[in-house]
């Protein structure tokens, strides 16, 4: 049984005919090769597949392209800023040797930026709390924490200068 | 995975008719929810099917059911049954179930059940932390079952359940025996019987 | 004014060279969602593979009915062992001198085992087709405990195997007998036994667990009939291995096999077997002639690919009253699963197992293990133990800890005591190993005083002093010595090829430059920490130096990465070569400056001429001098190849300390602290090596705090999913605290000797020796492993402690 879809991902209207059953993690990488959104698990534990679905952090596993019609999808293809360079967060995480293998980043990434977006001067125990829904198996989390402290601090005095 | 159970179910059926179903091996295999007897391949031995749903998986365990031992005068059958679905689970039961008259209460009596049952595969692997209580489920909606049925059986003369006239069926009454067993039904009874137990009800 | 960047330190600072904490090359395209991960690729006319796989642990396939599933539209094929059998692929040679089924040939020996492929359009509908496979199984009893399986009658699992008394690593007792490896001098031990004061003894088992890399294992095969070429991306730790194993089982000229390790998302041991996956999928291209796919999902790697440790262990140590180790003697029942798929180097079924002399001196030892069949997956060897090391560490620390708790010895003190001295390096050991370098007393006092060792025993003693304390405090202390670098070849060969290997560099005329290697980094930084390597060699900048790997039709042969063996082996290689070229440059220098060689001096990017500093040429001019003007007798061009056959491996070492507190009610955990040194010879990138390390105590926290694979009688696997399979999250992962000594590796180019793994080996019986310590006033000597919650909750009240 297939339906018709029109989703919104990072920006651009995508539109096609899917399985009801189809998962929105595999109409992001197989359907408009967006493979950034990875696949770690089978029971919604790991969040490599995180992606924001109208702002908020979802795991794309456990969600349908079909329920999502009409609503906006950004991964991690959308991430960097409109002039190309690396957004706080993507930076952090580089200045912070916050990734190792990069399998666990793109899922990482998205739900640190939403996490900074909720709580934008979140202390160790909140950004660790932030991100209990993304596993990693390479960095012990410990530089992740630090890339999220530098992009919180970046983005604080973005914020001032702009005020 | 081995689930061990032991349970005693009090009927308001007299003993005599609980017994006569017991010891009807068809009739009792019809008591099991999700059970279709197909076919009987010896006096003993039958052959049958078990239809699990859990949502969208369903399980169909296709098996035997064997009556091991039949004791008239302890009223108490033993029965094996042994099934496995293509798609990669098996499970095997040993029953025993007896039959106990209720010295206070001619009118009632006591279903003894005591089971092993090994579960294997995916059902196991997956289902394995509730096995326990879904195989107590189980045996609760078989005993339920039976109780209706033994119920619909004709009454021993002079018997109180003959005289109260309660025993006459009607095809309205005939119990509703569930066709197939319904995983998310049964989930459901879990959890509302650990929300009841939370709060000490008893239920 | 500025400051001058012409000064050498300002030119080595713009190198970015060795012992810089340069940041990542690699994480551009990470960072951006641009990996290149096997599931990523996606070629025209590619079809999907998935696997049925056995839901019992013992049983012999009656019948398998592919009718329903080859109806379904979309559906190419469903494969058997019955089609592979002409192809003779339907069993396989393993890594430790067995065969594996490639597909259940007629039986099933573990659950989750392959009994048949599938292939279709896409995914969702080979996920289909898997259920309309129908297999019909008699179940067999199973065998889940290698020491039932050991009894006389115990059910016979391979019976491939009947009649062979003779296996790959000697005779075989047992129909369910592998092997029985020894190691060390048994009369001396026995002696030193026999004549030794004080004897210690502690059985121990070390679980079965699992590595669980994020990215589980994938292959994409294609098969282009027009050329007879093969092209296979895989997540592989060794992709020049499995080329020479594919071209040998397909008969495949190893030349027209391309075998691509594109980015991996984590390996840790995972991804070095060849698993029937694999197999199935090349076959699957060859016989259909298109790219076929396929990736696991995460329940099939946890339950079939290559697990890690289930060693059952008794030590025994010998001692002198006051402390002094006489005699170390091990006996292990090594629980293998249905085949030996064990990755070790062939000589060495029980890997380095024999290490477990640890960093003590001890003048007689033996070891024993024992190889057994049980209805479980095959592997053994992963997860970041550098071949059975973490296990013989484990055995070592706790066996140290055991003999100092029956003489009420303090655990540092009785460490230092039995030491390895530093004057005696290199020191070989009772096993035969040849440490290189090791300064133990040095990096342990280091620890010791960073911690306030003093005040923390005080604390504890405080604490055991008042009944009402909420909470057992223990302090877990390790010290202990890693072997690493496989191989020199004469000892160390994988299938036959020795443990060598190589690095290829090309400067070009603009003075960049191009390296390839025979590993295949997974996450440890390769692309950064190898530039890094040439760059102080070579005098060019890190950030100009491409870095490549994986792709056997470029690299040099190799045999991958896992046991830490990239910097010792692979990174002596890339110094070598890079000083070949070096050599040459200085000629190319000389001749442009009209001196001697023997007149110039290198100074971070140059050679000057001995005593006039104006005169000098920079590794960029000599580039483009290669190129263009090379002296008489000189071949044009700028590049080397290497391939480095290591003498002996390397001896990383490391001081663990764990403070841990016991929540005396609820048998909860809180690692209050947790201090790691790890000395790993040179260091070429602090912040990667720091990061290394997180990594590893952090797999270790989770091995050690609440990793099982555990299975019911009936041989099914229970918690299989990462509902059950516990990897920690932030909020559970401890803090690290890292510090480093330096002691280089004396017979390495470079001095370095290897970190990854060290981490890993040492930490989780760190915290099992804290939570025992927090235990051993109340006369526990050892608590197995897993250390969860309910299970020390569990102990608390088996020792009179809970509250």
């Amino acid at each position: 049984m297939t339906i018709r879809t029109a989703i919104t991902v990072n920006g651009k209207e995508t539109s096609r005919e899917v399985e009801a059953r189809t998962l929105l993690v595999h109409y992001l990488r197989e359907e408009l090769s967006l493979t950034g959104t990875h696949v770690g698990c089978d029971t919604s534990n790991c969040g490599a597949c995180t992606v924001l679905l109208d702002g908020e952090a979802v795991k794309s596993c456990t969600v349908l392209a079909a329920q999502v019609h009409d609503c906006n999808i950004t991964t991690i293809e959308g991430a960097a800023q409109a002039d190309g360079s690396f957004s706080p967060v993507q930076e952090g995480f580089r200045q912070e040797h916050g990734l190792q293998c990069g399998f666990c980043t793109p899922g990482m990434l998205v739900r640190s930026y939403r996490l900074l977006q909720e709580n934008p001067n979140p202390t160790e125990e909140e950004i660790r709390v932030g991100i209990s829904g993304n596993l990693c198996r390479c960095t012990g989390y410990q530089n992740i924490v630090k890339a999220v402290q530098s992009a919180a601090r970046k983005l604080q005095e973005a914020a001032t200068a702009t005020a | 995975m081995e689930v061990k159970l032991d349970k005693q179910y009090p009927l308001d059926v007299d003993a005599d008719r609980a017994w006569a179903l017991l010891s009807d091996l068809k009739a009792t295999a019809g008591c099991m929810p999700g059970a279709e007897i197909l076919e009987q391949l010896s006096d003993t031995s039958y052959k049958g099917t078990v239809k699990v749903k859990v949502g969208p998986a369903v399980a169909q365990f296709g098996g035997t059911v064997d009556v091991v031992e039949t004791n008239t005068e302890n009223r108490t059958v033993v029965l094996r049954g042994k099934g496995a679905d293509k798609g990669g689970s098996s499970a095997s039961m040993d029953l025993s179930a007896a039959i106990v008259a209720d010295p206070t209460n001619p009118a009632h009596c006591v279903l003894n059940g005591s089971a092993a049952v090994i579960v294997n595969g995916k059902f196991a692997q997956f289902g394995g932390r509730m096995m326990v209580q879904v195989s107590e489920m189980i045996l609760g909606q078989f005993v339920e079952n039976f109780r209706q049925t033994a119920l619909t059986l004709p009454a021993p003369a002079g018997s109180a359940a003959g005289q109260s006239g309660a025993a006459s069926t009607t095809a309205s009454d005939a119990p509703k025996i569930a066709k197939e067993i319904n995983g998310l039904a049964i989930f459901w009874q879990l959890i509302k019987g650990w929300w009841q137990g939370l709060f000490g009800s008893r239920g | 004014m500025n400051a001058p960047t012409d000064t050498a330190e300002a030119r080595e600072l713009a190198l970015a060279g060795m012992g810089a904490s340069r940041l990542r090359k690699e994480d551009a395209r990470f960072i951006q969602g641009k990996g290149n991960y096997v599931d990523d690729l996606k070629l025209p006319g590619m079809l999907h593979m998935d696997i049925v796989r056995a839901p019992v642990a013992h049983a012999r396939i009656k019948k398998i009915n592919k009718e329903a599933a080859l109806a379904m539209p979309g559906v190419h094929a469903v494969l058997t062992a019955d089609d592979l059998k002409p192809l003779k692929l339907h069993w396989m040679p393993t890594l430790a001198g067995d065969v594996a089924a490639v597909l259940a040939d007629e039986k099933v020996h573990f659950q989750m085992q392959e009994v048949a492929i599938v292939i279709a359009d896409d995914r969702y509908i080979a996920a289909d087709a898997v259920e309309a496979v129908e297999v019909e199984y008699e179940e067999l009893p199973v065998v889940m405990d290698p020491f039932e399986a050991l009894k006389p009658d115990a059910p016979v699992l391979r019976e491939d195997l009947a009649g062979k008394t003779e296996g790959a690593h000697g005779k075989r007792e047992h129909h369910n007998h592998i092997f029985t490896w020894e190691a060390g001098d048994k009369a001396a031990a026995d002696a030193a036994f026999d004549a030794a004061p004080v004897k210690v003894s502690q059985h121990m088992y070390y679980p079965r667990v699992h590595p669980c890399p994020l990215e589980t294992c994938g292959c994409v095969a294609n098969f282009d009939p027009i050329r007879g070429e093969l092209t296979t991306h895989i997540t592989s730790q060794a992709p020049h291995v499995v080329r020479t194993v594919v071209s040998l089982l397909s008969g495949i000229p190893e030349s027209k096999v391309r075998i691509i390790s594109p980015d991996i998302g984590g390996g840790f041991g995972n991804k070095v077997g060849i698993y029937p996956g694999y197999v199935c999928v090349i076959v699957a291209s060859i016989v259909l002639g298109r790219p076929v796919k396929w990736v696991e999902d995460r329940i099939e790697n946890i339950s079939s690919t290559a697990f890690a440790r289930d060693y059952h262990m008794d030590g025994e140590l010998a001692a002198t009253s006051d402390g002094k180790i006489l005699g170390l003697r091990v006996n292990v029942v090594a629980d293998h699963g249905a085949f030996d798929a064990c990755a070790d180097p062939t000589k060495f079924p029980a890997g380095l197992f024999h290490i477990c002399s640890g960093s003590y001196d001890v003048p007689a030892a033996h070891a024993s293990v024992k190889g057994v069949y049980t209805n479980k997956a095959p592997g053994g060897v992963a997860y970041r133990c550098s071949f059975r090391v973490t296990e013989a560490v484990y055995l070592i620390e706790r066996m140290v800890d055991v003999l100092a708790q029956k003489l009420g010895m303090d655990k540092a003190e009785i460490r230092a005591k039995n030491f390895i001295k530093k004057e005696q390096f290199p020191y070989t050991s009772a096993f035969g190993f040849e440490y290189d370098s090791g300064d133990y007393h040095t990096a342990l006092q280091k620890v010791l005083d960073a911690v306030d060792y003093k005040g923390l025993r005080a604390e504890q003693a405080a604490k055991r002093a008042d009944p009402n304390s909420p909470t057992l405090m223990g302090i877990g202390l390790v010290t202990f010595t890693e072997v690493v670098g496989a191989g020199p070849s004469k000892m160390c060969d994988i299938l036959g090829v020795g443990m060598f290997d190589s690095c290829e560099i090309r400067v070009h005329p603009t003075g960049s430059a191009i390296a390839r290697m025979g590993t295949i980094t997974q996450g440890q930084g390769h692309q950064t920490t190898y530039a890094q390597i040439i760059a102080t060699e070579l005098g060019i900048p890190s950030e100009v130096i491409q870095v490549e790997e994986g792709d056997t039709s470029t690299a040099p042969y190799g045999l991958g990465t896992y046991g830490s063996r990239s910097t010792p082996v692979a990174g002596a290689a890339i110094a070598l070569a890079a000083r070949k070229i070096h050599a040459k440059a200085k000629k190319i220098a000389a001749h442009l400056l009209e001196v001697n060689e023997g007149d110039l001096d290198w100074e971070v990017d140059r050679f000057k001429v001995k005593g006039d500093d104006a005169k000098f040429k920079t590794m960029a001019e000599i580039s483009w001098a290669a190129y263009n003007q090379p002296p008489e007798g000189l071949e044009p061009g700028l590049e080397a190849v290497h391939y480095y056959d290591p003498p002996n491996f390397t001896y990383p070492f490391g001081i663990y300390l764990c403070v841990v507190d016991i929540d005396r009610a609820t048998g909860e955990t809180k690692i209050r602290r947790f201090y790691a040194l790890d000395d790993c010879g040179t260091r070429i990138n602090p912040m990667i090596i720091e990061g290394q390390i997180h990594g590893g105590l952090t797999e270790g926290f989770a091995v050690a705090m609440g990793q099982q694979m555990p299975f019911d009688a009936q041989g099914n696997l229970m918690g299989n999913t990462l509902m059950d399979y516990f990897l920690p999250t932030a909020v559970e992962t401890p803090k690290w605290e890292t510090d480093f000594t330096v002691t280089p590796s004396p017979h390495h180019p470079i001095g370095a000797k290897g970190v990854a793994e060290s981490p890993h080996v040492g930490s989780i019986p760190t915290f099992t020796s804290a939570i025992v310590d927090a235990f051993s006033h109340l006369g526990v000597t050892h608590l197995d492993m897993p250390h969860s919650s309910y299970r020390l909750w569990k102990s608390l009240r088996e020792h009179g402690a809970a509250l």
